[in-house]
């Protein structure tokens, strides 16, 4: 991976502990602009606390966190325009209930891009075709399947025109039927020249397009590696194991 | 003394005369209990010292009696040179007390709403303010509706306290009406049945109400 611009993520020697819990230890990770990655790891291994570390939803005792050319916790302004940058999908999807899906995905661009509603609709439907589901639009979230949620997630997230997309195991909460409609959204993203941090344990998702993948145990990051020789069974045994036993399921 | 229906339905005009004032006492409270409840509520959610004080102040409120909040801003705030009217503190009163009850109810329905909302809310970067405006009490109000509405009848039947201030609401007139002619089986029984009357409506709203909100986009 050449950079030849500033990496869009730049971690370095980050900490966390919860208590005497470390759940992130010493962990340094940069992203180059338009990379995926995906980060994997048994559960409790600190995947999701990293990268809700990214967006700011998650803080940390130590170390540094550089996110589009900003380190995040200096200036609360600067932060929150860095912050701005990056959207968010969630293993529950998070959708707000009470709202349409096209209201789900205007409110932001109302309240927080300043767009007037028609231009708000205009963006949102545009990206709800993206993910494929435009005809749900004036439908509440309790209407759709878990599949159809997390497309609209997706779309909510895109809507703000993001640098940089994170997913927190997207495809965890789904009956495995409409994994697929999700995987294929998350897919042409990556194809799109989306930079994206996914945790998750979709494989054969990270064998397709993801750039580098990073295998996290323990607070660790044990192992990273570009996805051909990740997969190539090159690795830290750990993560061979981890592997072998994800694959075979 | 059996039950004299006849005078029983003369004192029904002079009792429901007092109608409108057990209503706009009733409803001007809810409002400042739904108020500085929330208030109440969202300042303890800072927590530190702030947090700690309103915390105090929710229990103090909730472990005194309304008769004795009423009698305190009557009698005692006079002598530091507040005067207020007695309607006035019968409403400040009854909102105070409420608040207190009110602030738990919108505890338990803020916490009711999954977590994951107000991080989806912070992950699309909406202000705190935009946050609980758009998305936390739209569905915190569907959560306390049906208790908001138990404490709403429960301000309406507590209005007549307000009688030892001679606020003049409906129980007051009735007790006046039994004062002058020693009659107190009728007037009581037709106050007693207005207020039933008036908690059945108000219940049966609140319920649908309830209904309607749940039926938005939940399924």
């Amino acid at each position: 991976m050449s950079q030849q611009s500033e990496p869009i993520v730049d971690i370095q020697g980050l900490n966390k502990w919860y208590g005497a819990l470390h759940v992130l230890n010493d962990v340094d990770l940069t992203v180059a602009s338009g990379a995926c990655v995906v980060v994997c790891g048994p559960s409790g291994s600190g995947k999701s606390t990293l990268i809700r570390c990214v967006n700011g939803l998650g803080s940390y005792q130590k170390g540094t966190l550089r996110l589009a050319g900003t380190t995040l916790g200096v200036n609360a302004r600067e932060t929150a325009a860095a912050r701005r940058q990056t959207g968010m999908v969630f293993q529950s999807f998070n959708l707000f209930p009470h709202l349409t899906v096209l209201s789900n995905c205007t409110l932001a661009l109302q309240r927080v891009a300043g767009r007037s509603r028609a231009e708000a609709e205009h963006i949102a439907m545009s990206h709800l075709e993206k993910v494929r589901i435009p005809e749900k639009a004036k439908s509440y979230p309790g209407q759709l399947s878990g599949g159809q949620q997390q497309r609209v997630a997706i779309a909510r997230a895109l809507c703000l025109n993001p640098r940089l997309m994170l997913f927190d195991e997207p495809t965890s909460a789904l009956d495995p039927e409409m994994i697929k409609e999700v995987l294929d959204v998350m897919v042409a993203l990556a194809r799109d020249g989306m930079t994206m941090i996914c945790v998750t344990h979709e494989m054969g998702f990270a064998r397709e397009v993801a750039d580098q993948v990073v295998f996290m145990d323990g607070g660790c990051i044990l192992d990273r590696a570009p996805a051909r020789d990740f997969f190539g069974g090159s690795g830290h045994p750990r993560s061979r194991h981890f592997l072998n036993t994800v694959l075979k399921h | 003394m059996g039950f004299d229906l006849a005078f029983a339905l003369s004192s029904v005009p002079t009792i429901l005369g007092a109608i409108g004032m057990t209503l706009s006492v009733a409803l001007v409270s809810c409002i400042g209990a739904a108020a500085i409840g929330f208030l109440f509520d969202v300042v303890r959610r800072v927590g530190g010292f702030v947090g700690l004080t309103i915390s105090f102040v929710i229990d103090f409120i909730r472990s005194t009696p309304l008769l004795a909040w009423l009698y305190f801003l009557y009698f005692v705030l006079p002598f530091y040179g507040i005067r207020l009217g007695s309607l006035t503190v019968g409403v400040m009163g009854l909102s105070l007390y409420y608040s207190g009850y009110l602030a738990e109810v919108f505890k338990a329905g803020i916490d009711a709403i999954p977590k994951g909302q107000s991080e989806a809310a912070r992950a699309l970067s909406l202000s705190r303010r935009d946050a609980v405006i758009y998305v936390i009490a739209p569905q915190m109000l569907r959560n306390i509706a049906a208790p908001l509405g138990n404490y709403f009848v429960s301000i309406l039947k507590a209005t007549p306290y307000l009688a030892v201030l001679a606020v003049p609401e409906m129980l007051g007139r009735a007790f006046d009406i039994a004062s002058e002619t020693y009659r107190y089986t009728e007037p009581l029984v037709v106050a007693g049945l207005i207020f039933l009357a008036l908690a059945l409506v108000i219940s049966h709203g609140v319920k649908r109400l309830e209904r309607r909100l749940l039926a938005v986009g939940a399924r």
